[in-house]
């Protein structure tokens, strides 16, 4: 390891560039070590170590998922019943789901609490804001899959509920279904939005997040 | 180096091998299920048992006969149909044998030329007796034999 290590090192220098990334306190306010409170900091942190976590599941479901009407229920059945660990795989790729939900809002009500969202961190908040969003797209986008009734009447729902959008809604609700009705192109488009575009998306905008973190610091105590 | 950071060196360690074991236990304890999940329908018996081919005095003896036989299969989440060709072939002493005929080479399906009383692969020249042993060519082994029984004048073979 320490040998491997050193081939590495001594090629490229990686010392000075691992510290500039992990050789940085952490404030006393902000550090579980130092104060119990500081577990509103921890927000953050949690989601990102569970979007991690539903990135590695979400990987590994796809070696059977297929996104096809006749093929999607019958091949999450097969996940759940008769592979190794698929049950409990899906389980935490979808308790996982609602807990990313859960955390954001915490991590959200702890940057209003704190006041953090003010200059000169705006940006990052409106950064934020976008990680809400795409948060919010992998849930309605990953509840289609499964092609059940509970997925298929949901997603009828939620894009009907963008079809209230005044003037542009129902031409947005056919885009997003592909046709009028939820059908077999509803569930490949949804499919690919899920595992290729917002994981693109999110990984942009986390980059965002965390430079902004970073460069600007966490805002100071009360 | 000044005192302050000398200080801190234990400590430094300490959460350096704080942080390997968490990363270790989280590897792990993820990499059992995820490689579990991954492997596991290769674990999976899938064999099709016993199937009946072809009646016995339809055959000449020393004369192999290509059959192709049908069985459905557990694929994922489907079922799917397989066709398969085997070669039975009646001994003079009346035994009878199956052979795949899956070249023992790259895996090509030969074919029995009753003219030249071989098999012959299409694919790079292999040739076998009708016995099934290896005359020419790059395979290198005999075709595979077949678990075969005879229950009432009735052929049935077994692949496993
Ligand atoms: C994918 C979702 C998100 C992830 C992984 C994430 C991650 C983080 C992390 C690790 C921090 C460091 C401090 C802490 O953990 O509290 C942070 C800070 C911050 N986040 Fe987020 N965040 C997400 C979504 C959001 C949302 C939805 C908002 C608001 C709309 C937001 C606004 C902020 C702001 C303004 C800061 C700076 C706070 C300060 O300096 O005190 N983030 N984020
Ligand atoms: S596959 Fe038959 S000779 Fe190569």
């Amino acid at each position: 390891m320490n040998r491997i290590y050193q081939f590495i090192d001594e090629r490229l220098h990686l010392g000075p560039l691992i510290s500039e990334i992990a050789n940085h306190p952490v404030p006393d306010h902000a550090n579980l070590l130092k104060t119990p409170k500081a577990i509103i900091y921890c927000f953050g942190g949690m989601v990102f170590f569970i979007l991690l976590l539903q990135v590695l599941t979400g990987v590994f479901l796809m070696f059977y998922y297929v996104p096809s009407p006749d093929h999607a229920y019958a091949s999450v059945t097969y996940i759940r019943q008769e592979t190794a660990f698929g049950g409990l795989l899906q389980s935490v790729h979808r308790v996982g789901a609602s807990a990313a939900v859960v955390m954001v809002m915490l991590h959200m009500l702890r940057v209003v609490l704190t006041g953090s969202y003010k200059n000169p961190r705006e940006l990052n908040w409106v950064v934020g804001v976008f990680l809400l969003l795409l948060v919010a797209g992998f849930s309605f986008t990953g509840y289609l899959l499964p092609w059940d009734q509970k997925a298929y009447w949901a997603t009828t729902v939620g894009v009907n509920m963008i079809a209230g959008i005044p003037l542009i809604g129902g031409f947005l609700a056919d885009a997003l279904r592909g046709g009028s009705e939820v059908g077999a192109l509803t569930l490949t488009r949804f499919f690919v939005i899920h595992v290729m575009v917002l994981p693109a998306l999110l990984t942009i905008f986390l980059a965002a997040h965390f430079f902004m973190i970073r460069r600007q610091g966490i805002s100071r105590p009360l | 180096m000044d005192s302050e950071e000398k200080k801190n060196l234990p400590r430094r360690k300490f959460f350096i091998n704080g942080i390997k074991a968490v990363v270790g236990f989280f590897g792990l304890s993820l990499s059992i299920p995820l490689a579990g999940f991954f492997i596991s329908p290769v674990l999976k018996k899938n064999a099709p048992g016993w199937i009946e081919i072809a009646d016995v005095p339809a055959l000449t003896a020393g004369e192999p006969v290509g059959i192709t036989y049908k069985y459905a299969r557990k694929d994922g989440w489907e079922m799917s149909e397989i066709r398969k060709t085997a070669f039975v072939l009646k001994q003079a002493d009346g035994n009878i044998a199956a052979f795949s005929n899956r070249c023992t080479h790259l895996g090509c399906g030969v074919t029995w030329d009753p003219a030249a009383r071989r098999f012959k692969c299409p694919c790079h020249g292999g040739v076998f007796d009708a016995q099934g042993k290896v005359l020419e060519g790059p395979p290198p082994k005999p075709l595979a034999q077949l678990a075969v029984k005879v229950e009432a004048n009735k052929i049935f073979i077994n692949e496993a």
